[in-house]
C-alpha cells in the first residue's frame, strides 16, 4: 500500500486517495493523507474518533469537498462517475432513513434514482436478511436492522467498490459473524471492500490490509502480513524467572516483563526458550505464543489520542502501555 | 438520469402521508377564500351585475398557496432533517441537477394540488352563485385570472423549494415562510411609505400583483403596483434568486 502512482489510478475497483487534506477553520481534520485500496480485498480504515476517518470517506465519496489533494474511484472523482451507484455502494451512517418509509421504500427511492428494477430492492433485502421486515416503517427498525439496511443499499446497484463506515456498530454477534463472512465473500468475488471500524478484533479477522489514521494523518499502512511480520510474542510463566530472563539477554532476545510476573520475549521459537529454560533449570508453567495483534498495534501507533473518546477507558488485554513496561531481559 | 431522478423524487414523496394530508389544508384555505369572495356577491340588476367580482371569486383558487409553500419547504428539509441528503446525493451527486429534479418533480405535485384548488373552487362558488339566482359569467378576465391562479400555486410550492434549499432547517424554513405571507406580507401592504416603495418589489407584492385584476390598476390603492404579468415576472425572479443562492450557499456546502 503506496502512494499513488499516477498513471495507475484507473484499474477497475481501485482507490486512490492523493495528499488529501480538509481543514475546517483552524484545525485540519486530514493531513496530506495518500492511500491506495486494492481490488479483491478488505481493507480496515481505522483510527480513533476524530481522526479523520469519517471526513477522509465523505470526500472520497464527494459530499465533502477537499481543500487540497484528491481521492479517486476507478480513476475519476466520485461525481464523475457516470453510474455511481452501479461503481460504488457507501454506507455512512446507520440512520438515513425517512422514519415513514419501509424498508423496502427506501431502497425503491434509491433503485429509481439509480434507474435500477425496482426488483433489485426486494433482492437485497433478502442478501441482508431483512425480508420479513420489508414493509416494516424505519423508525421501528432496531440498530442492528438499520445497519443491514443500509448494506442493503450499498448492494442495489451491484458495485464493484464498498465503502462502509462503521457496519458492525449495532449488530449482534450472529449479525457480526455473518458481516464477516459477506466481506470475505465479496472480496472473493474481487470486489473493493474498504471499511471503517472501531472493533479492531473483526477488522484483524477480516481485513487483508489497513491503512491507521491519527489526527488526519498516516501513521501505518499494510498487509496483515506486513504489519504483524515479527510481532509475534512468547509468553513465559513460572516462580522464577530470573535465570531465565538472563539467559535470554545472553541469546540476544528482547522484550518485557510484565506486571504479573511473566515475561514477553519477542521471538516465535519457542523451541528456543524451551532449551534455554532447560538448560538453566528454570520451572516454566506456561510457554505459549501471541500472535500479531492488531489492537496493541492500534493503541501503540495512536497513543494519546483516546483521551475522551470511546477507546480511551480501557487499555488493551489489561496489558500496561509500551512505555510502561521494563524493557528487559 | 433526470428522469429516473424525478421518478425517485416522486416516489419519495408519494411513500410519505404527507402529500395525502397536505390536500385538506390545501382544499381548506381555497374553501375558505372562495367562501369568503362568494358570500356577500348580490346580483345589481341597475348596473348589469358589473358589482359582482367574478374575476375575485375565480382567482381565489391561489388561497391554497400557504400549503403549496409548506410542501415546497419539505422537498429538501426533510433531506437534512432526516440525513437522507447522503444517500440522494451518494445516488445524484450532481448537486444542481438534484435541485432542478426536486424543482420539476415539485412542479408536477404542485401541478396536482394546484388542479384540486381550482376544483375546489368552482365546486363551491358555482353552485352558490347559482343558488343565488346570479348568472355565472367567466367574461371579464377570469378564464385569465384561474391560469394565474394555477401558475401562482406553482410558483409558490417553488419558492418554498428554494426556501427550504436555503434555510435547511425545517422548523425555521416553516416560520419563516408562513410568518412572511401571512403576516409580514400582509404588515408592508398597509404601511403607508413601505407599500408604495417597498412591497411592490417584495415576493408577496409581486405575488398580489401577478393575481391582482390588471384592470383596477391606477386607482388610488394600486397606482404603486406592477402591472400583473411583471409581477407575476418578478416573483419567478425571486424563486429562482432563492433557489440558486440555496444551490450556492446551502446545498453546496460539506455535508457532514
Amino acid at each position: 500500500m503506496t502512494a499513488p502512482p499516477g498513471g495507475t489510478s484507473a484499474v477497475r475497483g481501485r482507490i486512490v486517495v492523493d495528499r488529501l487534506t480538509k481543514v475546517f477553520g483552524t484545525q485540519r481534520a486530514v493531513d496530506e493523507l495518500s492511500f491506495t485500496v486494492e481490488p479483491g480485498s478488505v481493507t480496515g480504515f481505522l483510527g480513533p474518533n476524530g481522526a479523520g476517518k469519517t471526513t477522509t470517506l465523505r470526500m472520497l465519496l464527494g459530499l465533502i469537498e477537499p481543500t487540497s489533494g484528491t481521492a479517486t474511484i476507478n480513476g475519476v472523482r466520485y461525481a464523475s462517475l457516470p453510474a455511481p451507484l452501479e461503481a460504488v455502494g457507501a454506507a455512512l451512517e446507520a440512520s438515513s432513513f425517512h422514519p415513514a418509509h419501509t424498508g423496502l421504500q427506501h431502497l425503491r427511492i434509491y433503485c429509481a434514482a439509480a434507474g435500477l428494477p425496482a426488483r433489485r430492492a426486494d433482492e437485497v433485502l433478502d442478501l441482508v436478511g431483512l425480508r420479513d421486515a420489508a414493509k416494516k416503517k424505519t423508525k421501528g427498525y432496531s440498530m442492528g436492522m438499520r445497519q443491514r439496511l443500509g448494506l442493503a443499499s450499498t448492494l442495489l446497484g451491484d458495485p464493484r467498490v464498498l465503502i462502509l463506515d462503521e457496519p458492525a456498530n449495532g449488530l449482534d454477534p450472529e449479525g457480526i459473524r455473518w458481516l464477516r463472512g459477506f466481506f470475505r465473500h465479496l472480496a472473493g468475488e474481487g470486489r473493493t471492500v474498504l471499511v471503517s471500524s472501531h472493533q479492531l478484533a473483526e477488522v484483524q479477522e477480516v481485513a487483508d490490509r489497513v491503512v491507521i489514521l491519527n489526527r488526519g494523518r498516516l501513521v501505518r499502512s499494510g498487509t496483515m502480513a506486513e504489519l504483524s511480520a515479527g510481532t509475534s510474542t512468547a509468553v513465559v510463566r513460572g516462580p522464577n524467572l530470573h535465570p531465565l530472563q538472563q539467559a535470554l539477554v545472553a541469546a540476544g532476545l528482547t522484550g518485557s516483563t510484565e506486571a504479573d510476573g511473566s515475561l514477553r520475549v519477542q521471538t516465535d521459537d519457542l523451541r528456543h526458550i524451551g532449551q534455554l529454560a532447560f538448560q538453566h533449570g528454570v520451572e516454566l508453567h506456561e510457554l505459549s505464543l501471541s500472535r500479531f495483534d492488531l489492537e496493541q498495534l492500534f493503541f501503540s501507533l495512536t497513543e494519546g489520542a483516546h483521551q475522551g473518546s470511546d477507546l480511551g477507558a480501557y487499555t488493551p488485554n489489561g496489558h500496561a502501555p509500551a512505555h510502561e513496561r521494563t524493557r528487559q531481559p | 438520469m433526470m428522469r429516473n431522478l424525478i421518478r425517485s423524487e416522486v416516489l419519495k414523496t408519494r411513500s410519505t402521508q404527507v402529500w395525502l394530508w397536505m390536500i385538506l389544508p390545501a382544499a381548506a384555505l381555497t374553501a375558505l377564500s372562495t367562501i369568503g369572495q362568494t358570500y356577500g356577491s348580490i346580483y345589481d340588476n341597475e348596473h348589469g351585475g358589473a358589482a359582482i367580482r367574478y374575476y375575485d371569486i375565480f382567482t381565489t383558487a391561489n388561497g391554497g398557496g400557504v400549503a403549496l409553500l409548506v410542501i415546497g419547504i419539505l422537498g429538501l428539509t426533510t433531506e437534512f432533517r432526516h440525513k437522507t441528503i447522503t444517500p440522494t446525493l451518494l445516488a445524484i451527486p450532481g448537486r444542481w441537477t438534484l435541485l432542478v429534479g426536486k424543482a420539476i418533480s415539485y412542479a408536477i405535485f404542485a401541478f396536482f394540488y394546484a388542479v384540486i384548488c381550482i376544483v375546489v373552487n368552482f365546486a363551491i362558488a358555482i353552485p352558490w352563485l347559482d343558488a343565488k339566482g346570479i348568472p355565472v359569467e367567466f367574461g371579464h378576465g377570469v378564464p385569465g385570472g384561474v391560469v394565474k391562479a394555477f401558475l401562482a400555486l406553482l410558483m409558490t410550492a417553488l419558492f418554498g423549494l428554494g426556501l427550504g434549499a436555503l434555510v435547511r432547517n425545517q422548523a425555521a424554513a416553516m416560520v419563516i415562510g408562513i410568518f412572511y405571507f401571512a403576516i409580514i406580507s400582509n404588515l408592508l401592504s398597509v404601511i403607508p411609505w413601505v407599500r408604495h416603495w417597498i412591497y411592490p418589489w417584495s415576493p408577496g407584492g409581486a405575488l398580489d400583483a401577478f393575481i391582482s385584476n390588471g384592470t383596477i390598476r391606477n386607482t388610488a390603492d394600486d397606482v404603486h403596483r406592477l402591472a400583473p404579468l411583471n409581477g407575476g415576472l418578478l416573483f419567478l425572479v425571486w424563486t429562482l434568486v432563492l433557489l440558486g443562492a440555496g444551490g450556492y450557499f446551502s446545498l453546496n456546502r460539506d455535508i457532514s
